[in-house]
């Protein structure tokens, strides 16, 4: 059939939300009524945003599949259950109880719910990693559906599904609320540590400096992606930027070699915070601070900007351009910003073995780096076949999960407990996050 | 890897010239060949033979190679993975991003050398051999 694929999501395998209603409707017509589940994973389209479609796909068939692996398991199946893939991060559930047995209750769907988070959350860090694990957030919505044979099916399904969606943005907002309260805190106690994860020189593996990656030491704000979130819903990003980088560089005193570099991400945001300054930073040597700068943030006053980097590049700073290449902007913006180093996006790293467009971008991105006497990282980096190219390639940096794999940390300053007023209790957690995502 | 397991290669050319020459030139080489003077058939053909290569035209009438080239990718069929390959010239930065976001695993510039066609279909054919 031509539009066979409009019925299918192809990266999930799940059928589409109008495919699932035409399937259903004769059960549903003789059952009289219909629970529907609205799941909705808050933070999936950072995972693009970070890593790229392809790592977004994977994640998504991997969610499909816990998903219907858990719902088939749990005590609804002996009702009929479809779920529906409709959008980039969200799914409906249907449950039509069977004659004979009554509608999953208030309780068993919180039991659900919570066992399936829990379940989702492992198969993802299973197969994806912890960082990519700790943005998957489940907001769940339900609603009941009587059927009213006065009304179209179709029509009291959406409006089902959308009363859905309003009770999962319900229980959002509250969660917000409380994550804002948990960050107030975390602000008040100075409750952030920092990973420093190694960026190593591609052809020896020396390591050649850490990326700070700030963390709060609640649980709830663990997640940096999340973290930062709140503080700018709750504006309060300055106030946790200035933690963050003081925290990093606090620890690269104490834990760093001689020579080591730090590798602090800086939000050009951050550059309008009268309090951010060369003095301010006070780095023991500036020399070895390398500021980096997200090339997915737009900048607004473009001269202003650069005279404030002027300033810190004065007093000894460097700076790198983090995820060039994300966009569809080529070498001119990086240019502009004469970095010392630049970080290629995540995504142009993901299976850069395997596809010969992306080992031509970087190809070209290394070529405009020599030439610019700029040094190109790689970041990202998770299996030998990606670091073998990368070095085929001549990049001469390289940082990601492959290099220092969890647990292999013994000789880097990570996951040590900082100094300060962080409680024994709330020691710095281990764990295998070799990933740059937003940090101080 | 021996001309009997050489991938079988989908060209999609609405030039018949163009499809016949490279179609000509691949056969001479081993590799099993289909041709496709549209989008439509391309996509019709890759349905129904499930070619290991694509290499395809991106400027055709109707429904383009990009788009072709997305519906291609769209389902992954972890048995049968294909290897697309752009049939044009990506002269910066925008089009090669453009070509990654739709999945795209090569390109060859046009108007191509045959040698370098060759070499191109030859290294994707290698992307698919087990144990590359």
């Amino acid at each position: 059939m031509e539009h066979d694929h409009l019925l299918y999501d192809g990266v999930t395998g799940l059928p589409t939300l109008q495919a699932a209603v035409e399937s259903m409707r004769r059960v549903i017509v003789e059952r009289g009524e219909l629970l529907i589940l609205y799941f909705n994973f808050s933070r999936y389209s950072k995972i693009e945003e970070i890593y790229g479609w392809e790592k977004f796909d994977a994640v998504l068939a991997t969610t499909a599949a816990a998903m219907r692996a858990y719902l088939h398991d749990s005590p609804l199946r002996s009702s009929r259950v479809m779920v529906r893939y409709t959008n980039d991060d969200d799914f409906v559930f249907f449950h039509i109880p069977e004659p004979g047995f009554e509608a999953a209750n208030d309780q068993q769907i919180t039991e659900i719910i919570s066992g399936l988070q829990k379940h989702v959350s492992e198969r993802i860090e299973a197969a994806h990693g912890e960082d990519i694990a700790s943005l998957f957030d489940i907001y769940a919505g339900r609603s009941h559906v009587m059927v009213n044979p006065k009304f179209r099916l179709e029509r009291q399904i959406y409006r089902g599904v959308r009363q859905a969606v309003l009770a999962s943005q319900s229980v959002e907002a509250r969660e917000t609320v409380k994550k804002l309260e948990d960050l107030r805190e975390s602000i008040r106690t100075r409750g952030v540590y920092v990973d420093y994860h190694p960026i190593v020189v591609a052809e020896t593996g020396a390591i050649f400096g850490y990326e700070a990656l700030a963390r709060g030491v609640m649980r709830s704000m663990r997640s940096p992606e999340v973290m930062f979130e709140v503080a700018a819903r709750g504006d309060l990003l300055w106030e946790l930027s200035r933690i963050c980088r003081s925290r990093a560089i606090e620890g690269m005193q104490h834990r760093f070699d001689q020579g080591e570099l730090l590798f602090l991400n800086v939000d050009p945001g951050d550059f309008a915070d009268p309090t951010f300054s060369p003095e301010q930073l006070d780095a023991p040597d500036p020399k070895r601070v390398v500021i980096e700068i997200t090339e997915r943030t737009a900048i607004k006053d473009y001269p202003k900007f650069r005279n404030r980097l002027q300033a810190f590049r004065d007093a000894g700073y460097r700076f790198a351009v983090d995820d060039a290449g994300s966009g569809y902007a080529g070498l001119g913006s990086i240019a502009n910003l004469e970095p010392d180093f630049i970080k290629l996006d995540i995504s142009l790293i993901t299976c850069i073995d395997s596809n010969f467009i992306k080992q031509n971008l970087v190809e070209t991105m290394i070529r405009f780096a020599n030439d610019q006497g700029a040094q190109v990282i790689a970041e990202g980096v998770e299996r030998a076949e990606e670091l073998a190219i990368l070095k085929e390639l001549g990049v001469h940096l390289v940082q990601g999960f492959f290099l220092h794999p969890a647990g292999n940390s013994t000789h880097t300053p990570e996951h040590l407990p900082l100094p300060g007023p962080m409680s024994s209790g709330q020691a710095a957690p281990k764990g295998p996050d070799m990933r740059a995502m937003r940090s101080a | 890897m021996t001309n009997n397991s050489l991938p079988h290669v989908l060209v999609v050319d609405d030039n018949h010239d163009n499809a016949n020459i490279i179609r000509d030139y691949l056969k001479a080489r081993g590799y099993p060949i289909t041709v496709a003077y549209g989008g439509e058939e391309a996509l019709e053909i890759f349905e129904r033979e499930r070619p290991s290569i694509v290499l395809l035209d991106v400027m055709m009438p109707g429904r383009d190679g990009w788009e072709v080239c997305r519906e291609m990718k769209q389902n992954p069929d972890v048995a049968h993975p294909v290897r697309v390959i752009m049939v044009t010239a990506l002269h910066d930065w925008t089009n090669k991003r453009q070509a990654i976001q739709t999945g795209a695993d090569d390109f060859v510039e046009k108007p191509f050398e045959l040698a370098k066609l060759v070499e191109t279909v030859d290294r994707n054919a290698r992307m698919l051999s087990p144990g590359r």
